[in-house]
This record gives C-alpha cells, structure tokens and sequence, in this order.
C-alpha cells in the first residue's frame, strides 16, 4: 500500500538521517570488523594481513566455537518454545482475569531490572547446598538430596541453568507481547464465532491463533536477538565458565577480542555473527510469510 | 468443574506474581543487610538489624543524583531520536511510492541482531576522529543507532496498518507530507511509539560497557558507573550496592507503572490487522 | 533524479557529520584544551582503579591530587575513575585509537608489553631521576616495569602469595601449626573437612585467583623460579615432569575437597570474604589482602605461612611475586611535562601517605617509619618480615605470558576445579597455545 508519491527530496528528508546515523554507527564498524578480521593483530600495535587464516581457525580448529554456537542456539530454541506457553498464558489471563493488564505489568518486572540485580539474584538460588542455595534447600527438604547440583559449576547443568534463568525474565516480556495481541483482537468476531457454535479452544484454534501470527513473529524476532545478545546475564553469573561450558557466541567475541587479545580474530567471531544474523533473519521471514499465507 | 479449572488457573497467576515480584522484594532486603549476612548466601532471610546508613553511603558516596541526571539527560535525547528517526523512516517505507524501500527495510532488519559490544573498537576510533569521545552524544549516538533497526520495524508494521483513505483524502485537500506525518500519521502511532520507547529504555538505562568506555568525566557519568562504583579491585561493599541498585531502579519502576497501561497498549498494537 | 540522489546524500552525510563536531566541540569544553604553557590552564587525565571509597587507595588518591592543586592552581587532575576489568577493557579500546590517557594503570611485564612495544606509553627516567625517586623503589623492581633500559611505568605495589590461615578454626579441627608441605597441607585439608569446614577460600569465577595458587606448586616442584621463562626462551616445554607433577598436585588438592563447592562461580571478592567471614580456614592470596584480612571480624584469629614445599621440592623462602599495577604516562599527552611533574609529586608522596593510611604494607617503595609504633597489627609486621627474607620467586602466568596463552592457562586452571583431567592432557593443551601464539 505504498501509496503516497512523493519527491526525492522528501524521501531524502525522512530517511536519510535515520539512515545514515544507521550506518555510520552500525554499518560501518561491521565493515571495519570485516576488514580486520583478516588481520593478526592484538588491537593495539602492529597488523599483519593473513586473509581468511583467521576464519580456518576459527570453524576448523576452534574447540570452543562450535560448542559456544550450538549453546546460543539452543538459548533461542528454549525461548522461542516458551512463546507459545506465552500465548497460552495471555488467552487465559484475557479469560479468567478481569484486569488482566495488571498482572501482566507485574509480571514484566523481571525485565526492567539490571542484569546485575538477576544474577546475584539467581546465584544464591543455585548456591551448592553448602553455602546455602535455595533450590538445593528445597531438594533436601523433599527428601531428594541426590538430585542436588552445584548448578551453576557443573559443565552439564550450568548452560540450563542459565537458560532457565532468561526463561523466566523474559516470560513477562513475551506474555505482554501475547497478551496485547489477544487483546487487539476485536471481540464481535468472537461473538460471529459463538453464534457459529465456536468457543472456548474452538475458538481460539480459528480465530486466536491465525490472527495472533504477526505477534508471533515479533516475538520470534525479539527472542533471537535477545539469544544473539546472551551476554551480561551469563559474564555475572558464569563468566563463560566453568571452562568454557557457558560460552555464547557474543561471550566468545568478547573472550577472544579483549581477554586473549586477539582482536583480528575477535572480528572473525563478529563477522561469523552478523552472517549468522543474516541467515536466521531470511529464515524467520520465509518460516512467516508461508504461515502467514497458510492461514489468512 | 469449571469452577475448580478457574481455580487453578489464579493459583497458577498467583504462584507466577510471587516468582516474578521477588526479585524485587529480595533486593530491598539485600540493600539492608550487612556483608556478613549477604554473604551467608541464605533466601528468605530478613535483614537483623536494617543497615539503612548503606543508602546514606550509596546515596553520598555514588554520586547518586549527578549520575541521576546525566542518565535522565541521555535517556530522553536517545528516545526523542530513535522515535522522530525511526517514525518518519518508517512512514517512508510504508508510504511512499519509491523503489528503495525494502531494500532500506532490509539494511534495518540485518543490523537488528548485531551486539553493540562488536562495535566498540571502530566506533572508538570514529569518535576520536569526529573529536566525540568524552562527550554525552559518544552514548547517545550508539544508543540511538542501535534502537533503530527494532524501532524501524515495531513502527513500519504499525503504520502498514493504518488504514491510507485519511491521508489520501488529505493529500487531496493539499496537505504537505510532512504535516500529514506530523498532524495525523504519529497520533495514531502513539501506542507503537510507546512500545518502542520501553523497548529502547530497557536496555539503555542499565548499560554500562560502552559508557565506560567512551565516557571519562566525572560530570557526564550515568547510573551504572554508581554501581561499579562499589566494585573495587579487592573489596565489595554489597549491602551499598544493593542500595544504590534499588535507587537506581526507583525511576524506571515509577516510570513503568505510570505509563504500564499504555504500554501493554502499545506492545505492537498495529500488527494485529484487526 | 538519480544522481542528485547521490550528490543529496553526499551532501547531507557531510552536514550531519559537520553537525555532530560541532555538537561534540561545544560539548567538550571541558576537556582537554590549550598548549603547555606553564601558566595556562591544563587538564590531566588520570584513570586509576580505584572505585571503593572505604578503602585508603581511594583517599590516598584524592588526597594527593588534592594538595597538588593546591599548589598547582593551573592543573586540573580530572579522575576517571573504574572497576579493574572495565579499567582493562577500556584502556585496550583507547589504545586501538592511540588516544590513552594521560596517566594510566597497567601491569607489569608481559602485559605492558604490548603497549610499549605500540609507543603509546613515555619512558619515565627522567621523572625517576628527578629528586632521586629512583632509589626510593625496591631493589630490582622496576625491571619489571622495564623495557630496553627504560622503565615506563611506576608500580603502587610490590607484593608476595602467602597463606593465611584462621587459627581458630585450625584449632577447631585439631590441627596445632600451619602446614610446611604439601602432605601436611592435604592432611589438614582432610581434618578441616572432617570438623564442617571449607579449607581453602578461593574465589575462581575471577580465574587467575586459581592460576595465582596453581603457580606456586609449580614455583616448588621445578625446585625454584624460572619455569615459565624456559618455556619462553625454548629451553624447556610444558610437557616437562616438573609441570605435570604440578597439575597432579593440584588435583590432588581438588580431589581432596579444599574448595568450596561451586568455586568456579564465586567472584574473587566474595571468595575472599568467606575467609574474612570465618567460613574458611585457609586464604591463598596476595600480601595486598592484609588490611582488609587484619579489619575483617575474624582479624585477631588470623595467622600467616609460606606455601608448604611439594613432595620435598622446593625453598620456603620462593615467593610467587606480584608487583603491583603501575602508572604509566601517554607518549602522546598534550601535556607531557606538567603530566610528568605530577607523577613525580605524586609516587614521591605515596609512601608516606600510605604509611599513615596503615596501607603501608606491600608497599614498592621504601617507607621511613617504625611499623609497631605506628600501630600495624601483629599480623602485617610478621609479614614485613616475610618480606626481607625473600629469596626469589616467579611472576603470575600472566605477567610472563601473552594474553592469548594466558587465557588458554586459565580456563585449563578452571577446569582442574570440576573434573578430573589427565595432566599430560593438561600439559599438550598449554604446550600447543604457546606453540600457536609464539
């Protein structure tokens, strides 16, 4: 519907700055990273051209890289699967509750609040037992001492832990999302539906679901980039560690480009992200517009 | 048995307020204790004696409402940008006859998942050039840049919505573009432009990377810096940080519940195509 | 339509980019600005890490800048003010532009190096010579700040590893003196566990805190200092006997329960505190932990002992070093010389303040005062005397080896803290970093 024909120069004036503050602050340093991820340099003396050595590294010989993909992975996976108990969750809160908008403000605190705050938070829930971490705590008290972890320090239960940690900040934050679109949702065509003999899940399987698919991919988009972007929660409750275990895509660039002072290799991380980017970017637009078709 | 499902279903409402509450009511408690209790590491436990000199002592020594208004200050200039920015791109992609359009759509939507971390050595070196460094537009400029690519998105879906016949029959009458963006387009987007601005603010208000590397002065330090302000080479001061975190939240949770009904509003109101 | 398009953008990129300056000069009034002069205006920048205004390097710092404006009423000393590891992170962002601040803080050897080695720092003789500060340093210490005869940098510290311990709760446990080897050390380690308490204090999220223990096995089991420079300079490999004994011992020490559970995600401080808190009995850790040891609750309980020898290798009187974080100058300051004047006003004034601020210990330079009259504890005197027996030791792993095998050494460290690994694995995987980042 892109109606209005304007002149150049008013398309200039209304996209320009916003486009060019864009790429000169977003665009461009990628550019940059590109370049100088095929460089051997610390960041700060001399660098040395070595093509795309650093990319043979980085996705042949990299024991951490592959590992720290599959984790940020399966960070978007589990919040993307959290969505549709979102969903569930705004239907009934819209049924059962009258001001429903109430809780749902309530709930979305999680998320205003610093990552700092969470992390301390959460680490005294997952303390070992020993010095006092509630959920152990609760295991004991259930006569179930045998399942009580070191949840933070052991390789194969930190990652979840930390999943279950952005699983619940963000429950609120989809639950809003889910819980507007549902209420957007015009309550005549509900009324159409119950004279047609449709209610309750009925209802929802025809009219709830199909309509709320745009929200859907929002929310979609929103939780890839907030997987993406696992960074400040798990450098203050694991630092990446024990070992790596908890690394993520952006932990690893930071690792690389300031710890171990790789930064050409670093930009190799970065630029690995952005193509990364690029990819789950078409796939959620394919995935949606064949929804999209499918059900409208 | 209808009765007993509703049942369930505000217990489980219920059990999730108190989930998702706690955080908040745990920092109080943290703020008041003493390093000791802190660091006996328990859950539930109430301060002994409520250490309520930690607030004095964060309030004093963390330069409480200096960092306070400079965070105020380059809050408010990031959002009026992102949204006077974002909005009237918007309009042009979802408006205007021109054949740039998805491709502009398309640069947003690939920078939208890019970290702002990955930037910081480039920009450094962008801000020296243009003598930016140490200077409050060195954060608001990144800040701004990186809420576009969502905010050009939140707000193109919304405005695609809208029905056109308003602004064609004005177009009509002589309307210019630019009052009808200004006098018709961004009221109606008010609900989005809410959406966008909590989205923006949420991870603005908490950030601290890239300000303490492009900020040095004193006089132009945000928030943040008043937390790390207690984080020393060998000590920690809990209870103070915990003080200082819950006064840093304070105006983002009066803000929040202020404006919470048009948030939950706004929350991509316009991708319903009601 | 199309070029003017172009032309369009071309123009309005300029004006946005001119606007911005523009925006940026007015904004930046207050920074840097004039030449040298002496009696103009100067701002000097200086970044340091110290944050925590309850501790007397905080004061210390205030205090002198203080009273060098006073005398200096043309120079503005402007704080930035960080966290270490922000510290860190941003120096290395500023040094990728060339533009650091006027005085600065880093470590010492290997990871000065890189910044020496870009230019970016400004030899400091002339500031040493000046007055005779030179000779105010400990012995041999600025080597370690030095680079082809120039030292670049002036340390606030020169500290050793020791052990402290909490006598009470050694009591508690039956145990009646500090350990002097390692047998003795596990065997406590058992009893201690026995009686319900932590052993051994650490704080491993921040990794180098188990690198900095790790190191001083190694310090025992090569029979002395030097292990990692023969790595250096190709004279030996990691794969050697004396580092795999090393990485036994430390597993062994593991295995034995001395940790606290859930090590790896306890920061640094907060392992600290639960020493100082009485939760556990023993506390591996830089001389720079005095005060605070000596302030906390537990303070009179506290004792002090030398890392025990390992499998009868080894001098007690063999430190792991740690010369402190130092003030380096920009090469490139608007203001070299008042930046240079205030440095030296500064380091020669230190001591003292120090001194009186009872922060003298562990101090890198000397300071004229009778330490018991001034009333430093029991504990901060016995480790003064610690100090004059030195007989030489080794600097942390990443003081001696670049950034990128550091790294590698550290998550290795980690690792040892939740699950067995054989140690020659543990030896070829530190063998091929330093291979692939010589």
């Amino acid at each position: 519907m892109n109606v209005l024909k304007v002149p150049a120069r008013t398309i200039a004036v209304f996209v320009l700055p916003c486009v060019l503050l864009y790429i000169g602050t977003v665009f461009i340093p990628i550019l940059v990273s590109f370049y100088t991820s095929t460089l051997d340099w610390n960041g700060i003396g001399d660098a040395k051209f070595i093509g795309l050595a650093n990319f043979h590294t980085l996705l042949f010989e990299d024991n951490n890289f592959w590992p720290s993909v599959r984790r940020t992975l399966m960070y978007a996976v589990f919040s993307i699967v959290e969505i549709p108990f979102c969903l569930l969750f705004a239907i009934l809160l819209n049924r059962y509750v009258r001001k429903g908008s109430r809780l749902v403000t309530i709930y979305f605190i999680p998320v205003i609040l610093s990552n700092v705050i969470l992390g301390q938070l959460w680490k005294t829930i997952y303390n070992p037992t020993s010095m006092g971490g509630m959920l152990n705590g609760v295991l004991v008290q259930l006569g179930l001492e045998s399942w009580t972890h070191s949840w933070l320090t052991e390789p194969a239960y930190a990652m979840y832990a930390l999943y279950f940690v952005s699983l619940w900040q963000y429950f609120g934050y989809h639950l809003l999302i889910q819980f507007t679109g549902v209420q957007n949702i015009p309550d005549e065509i509900y009324e159409a539906a119950r004279i047609d003999g449709a209610e309750g899940f009925k209802a929802d399987r025809y009219i709830t679901f199909p309509m709320i698919v745009p929200i859907f991919k929002i929310s979609v988009v929103l939780a890839f980039i907030g997987s993406l972007q696992a960074f400040e929660l798990v450098m203050v409750m694991t630092g990446g560690g024990p070992a790596h275990a908890t690394d993520t895509i952006a932990t690893h660039m930071y690792n690389m480009s300031f710890l171990s002072q790789k930064y050409g290799y670093g930009s190799a991380v970065a630029t690995f992200l952005v193509v990364f980017c690029l990819i789950i970017t078409v796939i959620i637009n394919f995935i949606f517009n064949r929804v999209e078709r499918k059900v409208t | 048995m209808s009765k007993i499902k509703k049942w369930f279903v505000y217990l489980l409402f219920a059990i999730l307020v108190v989930t998702q509450i706690y955080p908040l009511f745990w920092l109080l408690m943290y703020s008041l204790k003493t390093n000791e209790e802190i660091l006996s590491g328990s859950f539930f436990s109430l301060p002994i004696v409520p250490q309520w000199h930690n607030y004095a002592e964060a309030y004093t020594s963390g330069s409480y409402l200096k960092y306070l208004g400079n965070s105020v200050l380059v809050t408010t200039v990031t959002l009026l940008a992102v949204i006077i920015l974002s909005s009237m791109t918007a309009y042009a992609i979802a408006r205007f006859r021109w054949k740039y359009g998805p491709y502009v759509m398309l640069l947003f939507l690939l920078g939208m998942m890019i970290p702002m971390q990955a930037t910081l050595l480039p920009l450094m070196i962008i801000f020296k050039n243009l003598d930016l460094l140490d200077t409050r537009w060195s954060i608001i400029i990144p800040y701004t840049a990186f809420a576009l690519p969502i905010a050009v998105f939140i707000l193109s879906n919304f405005m695609r919505s809208i029905p056109t016949d308003i602004e064609e029959s004005a177009f009509m009458d002589g309307a210019s573009v630019y009052r009808i963006f200004r006098s018709i387009i961004l009221p109606i987007s008010l609900p989005p432009v809410m959406t966008v601005c909590i989205l923006t603010f949420i991870n603005i208000w908490n950030e601290y990377i890239v300000a303490a590397t492009f900020i040095s002065s004193e006089n132009l330090k945000t928030l943040p810096f008043g937390v790390y302000t207690f984080v020393s080479q060998y000590s920690v001061n809990y209870g103070n940080i915990g003080a200082f975190l819950v006064m840093g939240a304070l105006p983002v949770l009066i803000i929040y519940f202020i404006l919470s009904e048009r948030i939950t509003k706004g929350m991509v109101a316009g991708a319903v195509k009601g | 339509m199309k070029k003017t398009g172009k032309v369009l953008a071309l123009l309005l990129a300029g004006a946005l980019t001119v606007g911005l300056t523009a925006c940026g000069k007015s904004d930046s009034s207050s920074g840097a600005s004039g030449g040298s002069s002496s009696g103009e205006k100067v701002t000097i920048t200086f970044q340091n890490i110290s944050p925590d205004p309850t501790t007397p390097a905080y004061k210390i710092i205030r205090q002198l800048v203080a009273e060098y404006q006073k005398e200096h009423p043309n120079v503005e000393i402007a704080l930035d003010t960080l966290n270490t590891d922000q510290q860190k992170l941003k120096l290395k962002t500023q040094a990728a532009s060339r533009e650091i601040p006027d005085i600065t803080m880093v470590n010492p050897a290997a990871q000065m190096k890189p910044y020496v080695d870009a230019g970016l720092l400004a030899p400091l003789d002339d500031v040493l010579d000046k007055d005779g500060l030179r000779d105010t340093y400990q012995k041999g210490l600025l080597d370690y700040y030095s680079k082809d005869n120039k030292v670049y940098a002036l340390p606030d510290g020169n500290n050793i590893e020791v052990g402290f311990y909490n006598k009470a709760l050694f009591a508690k446990a039956g145990i009646d003196a500090p350990p002097t080897t390692f047998d003795e050390l596990l065997a406590d380690v058992g009893k201690l566990k026995a009686a319900g308490i932590t052993p051994i204090a650490i704080g491993e999220k921040d990794s180098w805190t188990g690198s900095f223990l790790f190191m001083n096995i190694l310090l025992r089991t090569n029979g002395g200092p030097g292990f990692l420079q023969d790595v250096v300079d190709g004279k030996k490999t990691f794969n050697d006997p004396a580092f795999i004994e090393a990485v036994e011992a430390f597993q062994k020490l593991v295995q034995a329960g001395a940790f606290p559970d859930g090590a790896t995600a306890i920061d640094a401080t907060a392992g600290g505190n639960m020493f100082r808190t009485g939760q556990a009995a023993m506390f591996f850790i830089g001389t720079w932990e005095t005060g605070s040891n000596d302030a906390s609750t537990v303070g009179k309980d506290i004792g002090v002992f030398k890392f025990p020898t390992v499998n009868g290798k080894g001098n007690l009187d063999e430190y792991m070093l740690a010369p402190g974080s130092a003030y380096a100058v920009s090469a490139n300051s608007e203001h070299l010389a008042e930046t240079k004047d205030f440095l030296h006003f500064f380091t020669s004034n230190y001591p003292k303040a120090s001194f009186d601020m009872k922060n003298a210990v562990g101090l890198g330079q000397k300071v004229d005062g009778d330490f018991k009259t001034a009333g430093y504890s029991s504990l901060a005197i016995e480790i003064l005397d610690m100090f004059k027996n030195i007989k030489g030791g080794d600097l942390s792993f990443d003081n001696t080896m670049n950034p990128a095998v550091s790294q590698v050494h550290l998550s290795s460290i980690q690792n040892l803290f939740v699950q067995q690994v054989d140690p020659k694995q543990v030896a070829e995987e530190h063998q091929a970093a330093f291979e692939a980042n010589k």
